[in-house]
Formats: C-alpha cells, sequence, structure tokens
C-alpha cells in the first residue's frame, strides 16, 4: 500500500516536471534519460572490439556510413547515396555540411581513416565485415569508392558496422577514446565522461545532421546484476533497463508508473544433434550398452524429438512469454524466411510412433549438454526438454556447464545433443547458416560453429553461391531454399527468438530491435507534444 | 622488525609463485580463453592473427615464462577484454573497493565496539540479550538477501537512498572518490551498511566474550579493589587486554572485503575490484586473475604484517623477532 502511494506520488510530480518543461523552449529543455544496460562495454575505441554492448554504445556518439535500421534494413547516415560501379568496386556519396564535436568537417578522409583502421587493428575485431575491403579511396571530398576483394553482397550490411571516427584520430589508442580525447563523432551524443564498468555520461549534439535528439543529457549505466537493474527502475533512479528479469515482469505490469516494452530479437535458439558419426558418445541403450547405431542420422528420429519438445509451454511458461517459437533460421519477415518451411506441431503420441518407425520402438538412453547463464534460462529450457524427451520414451540426463567450459566443446561437436544458439546480427539467412549449418572448412571459413557436423552438399552449394550473388532479388531464393532444406529435414531443431524485454517508466517509448541494441537517439518522451 | 619483514616477503613471493602456476595451468584446464573472447563471426584465419595477437599461440610453459619475464620488469601483461595494461584495470578500481571497505569497517568498528563491551560487561540486561539476539541475526543472514532488502526498504518503497551506482565523485590524488561529495554519500551508505553488518557482529560478538574473559581475571578485581574509576579500568585495562583477537580479525575480515566483497558490489553496481574480478573468471581474462591475485596476497601479507606491529603495541611481551 504504501509503496504503490508513494509509486503514484513519484510518477506524478515526474509527469508534472515533464509538463512544466515541455513549454514553448522547442528542444532545448533539459531533459534526461537513465538508461540501464544489462552488459558491460569492454572498450570505448569503436574499432577495438565488436560485441553487441560496445557496438550499440559507440552509436550514441559515432554514426557509420550506413544506418542499420531495426529490423536490419541499411538505410543512408554519412552517405547519402550509393551504386555498384562494377562487381567489386562501391560508390559512396557522403553527406555535406556534417561537423565532429571537436567543429571539424566530416569529410572523405574521415572515411578512408576509419575502414582502414578498422580493418588493420590488430585486435581483427571487425575482421568479418572488413575482410573483404581491399582497398578505400577518395573520390573528391564528397565521395568514397570501396574496392573488394571478391564480390561481396554483405558489403552494406557489413559498412553499417564500422563506426566513422575524425581522421585526426585514426592513430589514437584505446586509452584515447576512454578519456574522450579521440571520442569525438559526428553522432547524436557527444561524450561527457566515461567510468569502466559503472557508467557513461553524454549530452545532446544540438547541431546533429537527423535533428537533435530529445534528451539533453543521457546517463547509460551497466547494471548487470538483474536485481539491481530491476531496483534502480523500481526507485526511478532509471527510466529504461535492457533485459528485464523475469521475476520483475508481474511488478512493473502491475505498476502504474511503469510498463514493459516487449519486442522480438534475431536470436535463434536450438537444439543440434551429432549426426556426423556412427556412434555418437552420449546416446545408449537403456541398459547403458552401446547402440551401434546413432539414432539421429534417421531423419524420423530427429522429428521425433522435434515433435515432442512442447515448445508453446516452454516459451509460455520456462520463458514465462520472453521469447517466440521459432520454426526456421529467421523470423517472418527476415530476409530469407522460407514460407515453405512446414511446422512441426506438439504430437508426443505421433513422436513415438516415428521412434518405433525408425527402429526404436523402446527408445534409448542419452545425455543432452547446455551451457548456464549464457541465453535466457537455458539450463531451465534444456531441463523442460529434457523431461520431455523422456515423456516419448528416451532417458534423458541433462547436464549444464558453465559457458567457459561449454563453449569450445560443444562447437568441436562433442557432444551428442546439445543447446545452441546463434543471434542472427545481419538480420538475414546466410549469417547462420554458414557458420551452424554449411560444412565445416576452415579455407572458406565456414562451420566455425557447426557442432552437429551437418554437412549436405546441396546446402554448401547454394551457401557458395548466395555468398558471391550481389543482387537481392537473385540471393533471396538462394536463401530460401537453404531455410527450406535445413528445417524440412530437421537437420537442427529450431526452439525460439529471445524476446527484448525492457522495463521502462510510463513515458519511455522505445521500439525494440532486433539486434538488441538500445539507442538512446531512438528513445521518445510520450510526455512531450507528440 | 626489519628482518621479520623481509622473512615474510619472500614467503610472500614463494606463495605468489606458486599461485601463478596454478592460475596459468587452471585456467588451461577450464578452458580455452580464445573461444570466449574472440568473435564467433572470424574465419580460421582471421582467428590465428588474433590469437597469435594474445600470444595465445605458444605453449603453456612458453607462455609462463614470457609473463614471468614481464613480470620482471614490472608488466603483469595486457588484459584480453579490455586490451589494456591488466595492472591499470585493476588499479582504477580500487579505490572505489577501497572506500567502501574502509566506510564498512568503519561503521563495524563504531557500531560493534560498544555495543560488545556494553553487552560484556552488563550481561544480564535486557538490552545486552537484545543486541545479542541481533547480533545472530547479523550473523546468520546471507548479506544478498539483506542487500536486497536494503535496497527494496530504502530505495524502492521509502525513496531516501539510492539503489545503485557510485553517484557523484570527487577528485582526490588524482583519482575520484565517493566520500567527498554527499550524492556519492547517499550512494556509499547502503552497500557499506550491507557490508559492515556481518563483520559489526563479529566484531561484538568477540568483544564481548574477551570482556566475559578479562573481567575475571585477577589484575581487574585488583585494580577495582585499588579505587581506579570504572571508566579507566574499563578503557585502559579490559579494553586494551582484549584487543589482540579484536585487532587480528579487524585485520583479516578487511582484507576480505577488500578482495572478497563481490556480492555486493554486484548488487549495489558499485563498480569495484571484486566484481571485476568475477568477470575476468567467466571471461577466462588470465592475465587481471593473476594480476589480481598476485595484489591479494601482498595485501594480506601487508595487513597480517601490520596487525602483528599491532600487537606489540598493545602487549609488549609479543616481540616479533621472536615469531615465525
Amino acid at each position: 500500500m504504501l509503496y504503490s502511494l508513494t509509486r503514484r506520488a513519484l510518477t506524478g510530480s515526474a509527469i508534472l516536471l515533464f509538463a512544466t518543461s515541455a513549454v514553448p523552449a522547442i528542444a532545448q529543455e533539459d531533459t534526461t534519460l537513465s538508461i540501464g544496460m544489462a552488459a558491460v562495454i569492454t572498450s570505448l575505441d569503436p574499432h577495438e572490439d565488436s560485441n553487441s554492448p560496445n557496438n550499440a554504445t559507440s552509436r550514441n556518439i559515432f554514426d557509420s556510413l550506413i544506418n542499420r535500421g531495426g529490423s536490419a534494413e541499411n538505410k543512408p547516415q554519412l552517405a547519402t547515396s550509393w551504386e555498384v560501379l562494377d562487381s567489386t568496386h562501391w560508390r559512396f556519396k557522403l553527406r555535406e555540411g556534417v561537423k565532429f564535436h571537436d567543429g571539424s568537417t566530416f569529410d572523405s578522409e574521415d572515411v578512408v581513416a576509419s575502414l582502414l583502421r578498422a580493418r588493420d587493428k590488430e585486435s581483427k575485431a571487425f575482421a568479418s565485415y572488413t575482410r573483404n575491403i581491399a582497398e578505400v579511396t577518395a573520390d573528391g571530398p564528397n565521395a568514397v569508392i570501396v574496392e573488394t576483394t571478391v564480390a561481396d553482397p554483405m558489403i552494406l550490411n557489413s559498412l553499417s558496422r564500422i563506426r566513422i571516427i575524425s581522421s585526426d584520430y585514426a592513430d589514437a589508442t584505446v586509452a584515447d577514446f576512454e578519456n574522450g580525447k579521440a571520442a569525438t563523432g559526428t553522432g547524436p551524443f557527444k561524450f561527457v565522461s566515461y567510468t569502466p564498468g559503472d557508467r557513461i555520461e553524454l549530452d545532446r549534439n544540438d547541431d546533429y545532421f537527423a535533428g537533435p535528439s530529445e534528451w539533453s543529457h543521457v546517463t547509460i549505466r551497466m547494471v548487470p546484476d538483474n536485481g539491481g537493474r530491476l531496483a534502480s527502475l523500481l526507485a526511478g533512479d532509471l527510466d529504461l533497463i535492457e533485459a528485464l528479469p523475469a521475476e520483475g515482469v508481474d511488478r512493473v505490469e502491475s505498476s502504474d508508473g511503469m510498463h514493459i516494452i516487449r519486442g522480438q530479437s534475431t536470436r535463434l535458439v536450438y537444439l543440434g544433434m551429432d549426426v556426423a558419426r556412427d556412434q555418437t558418445p552420449f546416446v545408449t541403450a537403456k541398459d547403458g550398452s552401446a547402440l551401434g547405431t546413432n539414432p539421429f542420422k534417421d531423419e524420423r528420429v530427429r522429428k521425433a524429438l522435434l515433435m515432442a519438445i512442447n515448445r508453446d509451454a516452454i516459451v509460455d511458461r520456462v520463458m514465462r512469454k520472453n521469447g517466440t517459437v521459432a520454426d526456421q533460421f529467421v523470423a517472418k519477415g527476415f530476409f530469407g524466411h522460407s514460407e515453405e518451411v512446414e511446422k512441426v506441431a506438439y504430437d508426443p503420441e505421433g513422436a513415438r510412433k516415428l521412434l518405433a518407425d525408425a527402429g526404436y520402438p523402446d527408445g534409448f538412453a542419452m545425455t543432452i549438454h547446455g551451457p548456464s547463464g549464457r541465453y535466457v534460462n537455458d539450463s531451465e529450457v534444456l531441463q523442460a526438454a529434457g523431461q520431455m524427451f523422456s515423456r516419448i520414451g528416451i532417458d534423458t540426463k541433462v547436464e549444464v556447464l558453465p559457458w567457459s567450459v561449454y563453449s569450445n566443446k560443444y562447437s568441436d561437436g562433442e557432444y551428442s545433443l546439445f543447446l545452441g544458439s546463434w543471434g542472427v546480427n545481419t538480420g538475414e539467412v546466410s549469417n547462420p547458416a554458414l557458420a551452424i549449418v554449411a560444412g565445416r572448412d576452415a579455407e572458406k571459413g565456414t562451420g566455425r560453429y557447426n557442432g552437429s557436423g551437418i554437412n549436405i552438399p546441396e546446402v554448401n552449394a547454394l551457401l557458395d553461391e548466395a555468398t558471391s550473388t550481389l543482387e537481392e532479388a537473385a540471393r533471396e531464393p538462394l536463401l530460401k531454399e537453404v531455410s527450406k532444406l535445413v528445417f524440412n529435414n530437421n537437420w537442427l531443431l529450431p526452439m525460439h527468438y529471445e524476446n527484448v524485454v525492457m522495463g521502462a517508466k510510463s513515458n519511455i517509448i522505445y521500439k525494440p530491435r532486433g539486434d538488441k541494441y538500445t539507442l538512446a537517439y531512438e528513445v521518445h518522451n510520450s510526455a512531450k507534444s507528440e | 622488525m626489519v628482518t621479520s619483514l623481509i622473512r615474510r616477503m619472500i614467503q610472500a613471493a614463494f606463495v605468489i609463485f606458486a599461485m601463478t602456476l596454478i592460475v596459468f595451468i587452471g585456467i588451461n584446464v577450464i578452458g580455452n580463453p580464445v573461444d570466449i573472447l574472440i568473435n564467433p563471426d572470424l574465419n580460421q584465419a582471421e582467428r590465428a592473427l588474433v590469437i597469435k595477437h594474445l600470444g595465445l599461440d605458444q605453449p603453456l610453459w612458453s607462455q609462463y615464462l614470457s609473463f614471468i619475464k614481464g613480470l620482471m620488469q614490472g608488466d603483469f601483461g595486457d588484459s584480453f577484454v579490455y586490451k589494456r595494461p591488466a595492472l591499470e584495470v585493476i588499479l582504477e578500481r580500487l579505490p572505489a573497493t577501497l572506500e567502501l571497505a574502509l566506510c564498512a569497517m568503519v561503521i563495524a568498528i563504531v557500531v560493534g565496539l560498544p555495543l560488545g563491551l556494553y553487552a560484556g560487561l552488563y550481561p544480564e540486561r535486557i538490552s545486552s540479550r537484545l543486541i545479542m539476539t541481533g547480533s545472530i541475526l547479523g550473523f546468520s543472514l546471507p548479506t544478498f538477501w539483506v542487500g536486497l532488502m536494503f535496497i527494496l526498504l530504502f530505495a524502492v518503497q521509502l525513496g531516501w537512498l539510492p539503489s545503485n551506482g557510485r553517484g557523484e565523485t570527487a577528485m582526490l590524488f588524482g583519482t575520484p572518490w565517493s566520500f567527498l561529495t554527499s550524492d556519492g554519500i547517499s550512494h556509499l551508505l547502503l552497500p557499506a551498511l550491507n557490508l559492515a553488518l556481518f563483520k559489526t557482529s563479529l566484531i561484538l560478538r568477540l568483544t564481548r566474550a574477551g570482556v566475559q574473559e578479562v573481567i575475571m581475571q585477577d589484575f581487574v578485581k585488583f585494580a577495582r579493589a585499588k579505587g581506579l574509576s570504572q571508566s579507566r579500568i574499563i578503557l585502559v585495562h579490559i579494553l586494551k587486554n582484549l584487543m589482540i583477537p579484536v585487532v587480528t580479525i579487524i585485520g583479516l575480515e578487511f582484507g576480505s572485503l577488500i578482495a572478497f566483497s563481490v556480492v555486493t558490489e554486484s548488487i549495489y553496481g558499485w563498480p569495484g575490484m571484486g566484481k571485476l574480478i568475477i568477470d575476468s573468471i567467466n571471461l577466462l581474462d588470465r592475465p587481471v586473475i593473476v594480476a589480481y591475485l598476485m595484489m591479494m596476497v601482498i595485501l594480506f601479507v601487508t595487513l597480517n604484517f601490520i596487525i602483528d606491529i599491532c600487537y606489540t603495541l598493545l602487549d609488549p611481551r609479543v616481540r616479533l623477532e621472536g615469531k615465525g
């Protein structure tokens, strides 16, 4: 009771505050936004490390040539338009009149310096985006030509990943960025201060080319502890938090001053099976003796396993709606989604029959593996799946390990059945397919995370073609076919896409992005005019 | 005293040497840092480049040798994760942890010692019994639970104190400190109280036990017979004699506050070293783990030495030279 009273009083005064400040003064009034990030960034140097928290944070200060939208679409940012000169040359026309935070003018020199710096950094963090860049040359002050080593259909996506810094700081060290000296970009916010492991303070860039942000000051707090992040939201210290913990859902939902923001991410969680070996190490007959065969090589067994899992129940109860049932690599609307993938429904009776048809009327015994604390509710999801397998007559033991132990064992294919996941960060099918179902080939760099040992010549050939085709219209049917071949033969068992679940004060409007980034510029304040 | 210090330093060097070996081998057994640190989108050739850049392409013994070589020049190596010198990464978190630990220790001593003295001198009073019961709670309630309850009560319900973070800081000796600003102190209060709770109970109970032991001794009876004032008996004769175990505990607990306040730092988002070490273990950031543990060994050796010096001040019969 006391709780709800203070809550109401608090939000009341908050609304009053916004109301009074929203009078004529156009976009110049003081509005502060505090965001609670669920992860800690490792560096403010935008080219040093490529992980979601770093890349999301750097977008507040820096821009890229291409702006990646929430559904992974490529939109103009510092480049206003682009054209394909020939299969390995692209010309980008640059936005004119853009200024860096330190007042210097943005031009093609900055683009050349930034792209090459990202490519040549010793950490090689951006290598997957820069590996095809052969040369970048200025074409006058307002255009650049990017030459690629091979025809690269993903170059726009790659360029959307690389932040443009001022050429004055091409040789700056990591420390120069973290103390603010080199942290001057063209982005919507200016660097104020950075306390590692704690917070980043930003001020609005009033001259931002796309118009100033609604927020005059932004504080990004890094609060990886679930309880702490939730408490800070409830206490009103933070306006918007990432990854609202499941235990806070009811609390936030029932409170007047706050609401939950949900969206779908592109992170696919799946079960992989050893389909390569003739005998797989963690599957035995029920009495513990060797089975003699690898049941996962039989398509009927794989399908039976998928039919045994009640994915709706897992998403609903285990994930507490923080997930969406998946049937293939990417959800509808993303590039390479196939309508021809057959949806497999929960059907334990049918699963038993299929097992019997495949020659396992009494089932078998197996140990399944997964990480703990890496994906949302990962160990609970695996345990639930294990119980469901037991119900169709497969005695299942579940083993979960810390990520540091698990990660290389699963990618090396040591397990028989395992929980895997892939964040589809390009928003299209070639990215997950190349990593987790393409045949492992060190030279081509494919199949690095193919822990199942999947190797289908047809899929490999389709992927080869798709990665060297520039025209989107020609690429799409190839990738759709990949989706269809993989999932209609149940080479992977798709579980769910993780949802983006955020907690926010009522006045905060935000549309979650597929890449889970929280960008202050895209956060809106409903207490204002609109 | 100097020989004693030197002897301890030699001992510490051996401990550090053994520990670096254990950490190197241990992390190698847990898993390969490469699999965690490297962007999964890299292909094999690019992975090989990064592995070489991190120095992880060498066999373990040669990695160890180059680490020792760097150590001789005072270089702990660069953190795999933060790409900066490991020592620098740790030291920039040190002030936050230090002020939190100091603050908690001061609270524990200021509250624990007088209450323990009182409970020991007047064990029959109801207030003493209440204090002792309370101390059992302080002992047995888990830190993380109390921490969350504090947040729920003081930050969420009452809204008196902030729930998270370090607040505003002010510079002193070139490092930022929270205790110099009022906003910083308000942020410091809850985590410090949370950490102090267990320590307070510990000091309180130790003091009480000490008082009850000392008060029965002949020299106290004699002092009383001599007609000394009560306050002099308590402050000089009783307190000084019960301080040896209390000082030992204060010293060791202070060390553990600095080294292991992981839970409290996580709950309150306090950017200190405890949080750093847990993150580093999860990411197998070996340079940070090794540098941190080395610092902790040195810290505990130093603390023990300071404790011993305090002994000689408290009890002239204790001589450092005679001890091992």
